[in-house]
């Protein structure tokens, strides 16, 4: 299986990186090389910016060109076009600023390596996105950049690709349990309560302070409105104070960002409290989890639930952290495999890839090993 | 008759233009000697310059060397290119950044910075921000146009933010020293996305400044402007106001 075709049903597809150097422009650049063999008519653009020559922050890191086909779509700045001297058709100023100049929507006369650098914020993403597929692309690939996920929202783009890799640890166990604590989050399930969704989408349309406010909602569905800025800002006392207010609460439904210290005051409140809390995010890029994973905080009483589900279409690895370490391809996504079900893995750049082998020699190899 | 300058192929100069010629000195963990001076000449040659020429080391102290020497650099930079690619702002006097901002935007301009996460070091928030400001130019509290609130350092991001919210800011400025560690660019990126969890990407501006920060690396980590060394309050609140102006434009 190739990433191309795995993804093809998937019209706004995003690429995210769990860290810098996860190989993410790789993927992108394999995805684009198969896309222009089967013909397809494709946008491109980055939250980031990709194609450039060196790394960001270290130079001595050198990184994938991005080669499109002719009549590709590109949202990238006026000067990164001039810059790769590649003929086009300017379709669309976006309006958009970047810190390296205004995104246009471009289409390519003929082939070349060009850098993108498209729009950086979730909702202009979109924008962008729809105006590429309305000049007749018929998907558009979404770069990701460094860590960020935003642009992974359900309320942005139909599926994901995920990128990790030896960076993530100096020990494989480490790029293991981190993958799997992220893939946990953008696969946290969605919330099943019609009741509790109701009044999610009610409280959502607050405006002002109370925009966005928190509610915490009891067994009997008795909801109890937080202060502003509960969550982002709340502080222990006044999160044991409003559980106490509450003491049947079973949800909290929370807007905006859910950064990990608010999780962990809330799991210190509820230190004798019985019964499960279920925290109601609107989508996995809300939610802000770095010490430990979904898991973990379930089996302490606390579940996260999504008003709306991230599609993972795939995972991809880099074996490799530049200027450190390595670890065999194959050793590592044998390792993923066990411990992420039911999502392809894909190492691009393994002489194995589009062999149709992926998962299942992986898969094998694990076994080799316990044995 | 002066030499024409090709702005498409700039190079270093010091005698004539094109003659490439460039100056450095540095200092290699080895003892004063003949072999400290060839070993030199050898890592200039391997850094790409040709003929390179001590022409100045001294023992530093024991076991060290300090050089000064010269080579030929034959890379050329495209300055044409550049030109184009929004480096070329024009900064406002203070004098001008009020009155514009009293013209465009009518109203104070809410700016919240800190240093966020584990970073202990200030001094970037405090020489934007503070009526002090440094080197003679003082910080946006100074301004008649704006509104700062400084929270200081080793500040959570959700706080930061928290504090925007509750203030209705336009700005948010962190500063941040990035280095090759991925911790500090993910305190970056994570200050981005918490924004955008929150729903506020498009009502605030965020800038982020530091010594390694470009607007390259701004454009990777989410912000709308990255500032470096050599950056004054002036220049952060020009980029502000019109920034500002121009979002205020397409509101409508």
């Amino acid at each position: 299986m190739l990433l191309s075709r795995l993804t093809a049903s998937v019209r706004r597809l995003a690429m995210v990186g769990l860290a810098k150097n996860t190989g993410k422009t790789e993927a992108l650049a394999a995805l684009l090389r198969e896309l222009e063999t089967e013909g397809r008519l494709i946008g491109v653009t980055s939250v980031g910016r990709d194609g450039e020559e060196h790394d960001v922050i270290d130079a001595r890191i050198g990184k994938p060109r991005v080669r499109l086909p002719a009549g590709a779509l590109v949202a990238t700045t006026d000067a990164l076009l001039s810059v790769s001297e590649i003929p086009h058709t300017v379709l669309e100023n976006t309006g958009v600023r970047t810190p390296l100049g205004g995104v246009l929507i471009a289409r390519l006369r003929e082939p070349g390596t060009i850098e993108v650098a498209g729009p950086s914020g979730a909702e202009d993403v979109r924008a962008v996105s729809d105006a590429m597929l309305g000049h007749g692309a018929e998907q558009v690939l979404i770069d990701g950049a460094i860590d960020r996920r935003a642009a992974s929202a359900p309320s942005v783009t139909d599926g994901l690709v995920m990128s990790t890799g030896a960076v993530l640890g100096s020990e494989l166990e480490e790029v293991v349990a981190r993958t799997r604590d992220a893939v946990d989050v953008v696969r946290l399930r969605e919330l099943d309560d019609a009741r509790v969704r109701a009044l999610a989408e009610l409280s959502a349309h607050g405006a002002g302070q109370s925009r966005s406010a928190s509610v915490l909602v009891g067994a009997g569905y008795d909801a109890l409105e937080l202060a502003p800025r509960f969550v982002l800002s709340g502080d222990g006392r006044e999160i044991e104070a409003a559980l106490g207010s509450l003491p049947d609460a079973r949800w909290l439904i929370v807007h905006g960002a859910l950064p990990e210290g608010f999780v962990n005051d809330v799991l210190r409140a509820r230190r004798a409290a019985t019964g499960q809390l279920t925290l109601v995010v609107a989508d996995s890029t809300r939610v802000f989890l770095s010490e430990r994973g979904p898991a973990w905080y379930r089996a302490q009483g606390i579940e996260i639930r999504t008003l709306a589900p991230t599609r993972l279409e795939a995972l991809t690895v880099n074996p490799v952290a530049p200027q450190s370490h390595r670890f065999d391809s194959m050793s590592l996504r044998a390792a993923l495999g066990e411990a992420i079900a039911d999502v392809p893995i894909f190492d691009v750049l393994d002489p194995d890839y589009g062999a149709g082998r992926e998962r299942e020699p992986a898969a094998s190899l694990a076994r080799e090993l316990a044995d | 008759m002066p030499r024409e300058i090709d702005l498409a192929a700039v190079k270093p100069y010091a005698d004539h233009l094109g003659d490439g010629l460039v100056q450095m000195s540095f200092t290699l963990p080895v003892p004063y000697s003949l072999a400290a001076r060839k070993a030199a000449l050898e890592l200039a040659a391997k850094m790409g310059f040709e003929e390179p020429e001590v022409v100045h080391y001294e023992q530093l102290t024991e076991g060290y060397t300090y050089f000064v020497m010269y080579g030929v650099c034959s890379q050329t930079i495209d300055f044409t290119a550049l030109e184009g690619e929004g480096f070329n702002i024009e900064y406002m006097t203070e004098e001008e950044i009020e009155r514009f901002a009293q013209a465009h935007v009518g109203r104070k301009i809410i700016v919240v910075g800190a240093s966020t996460g584990s970073d202990t070091h200030s001094v970037g928030i405090d020489a934007m921000l503070n009526l002090k400001g440094y080197h003679g130019h003082h910080g946006l509290e100074g301004y008649r146009s704006f509104a700062t609130y400084n929270l200081g350092s080793q500040v959570p991001n959700s706080t930061l933010l928290a504090k925007a919210i509750e203030v209705d800011a336009d700005a948010i400025l962190v500063s941040q020293t990035v280095t090759q560690q991925n911790l500090h660019v993910q305190n970056l990126t994570e200050l981005v996305e918490m924004v955008e969890a929150e729903g506020r990407r498009r009502e605030m501006i965020l800038a982020c400044g530091g010594p390694r920060v470009s607007n390259e690396l701004a454009k990777e980590l989410g912000f709308d402007a990255g500032f470096s060394k050599g950056t004054y309050p002036h220049h952060l609140a020009t980029f502000i106001v019109r920034e500002l102006a121009a979002r205020v434009a397409a509101r409508g």
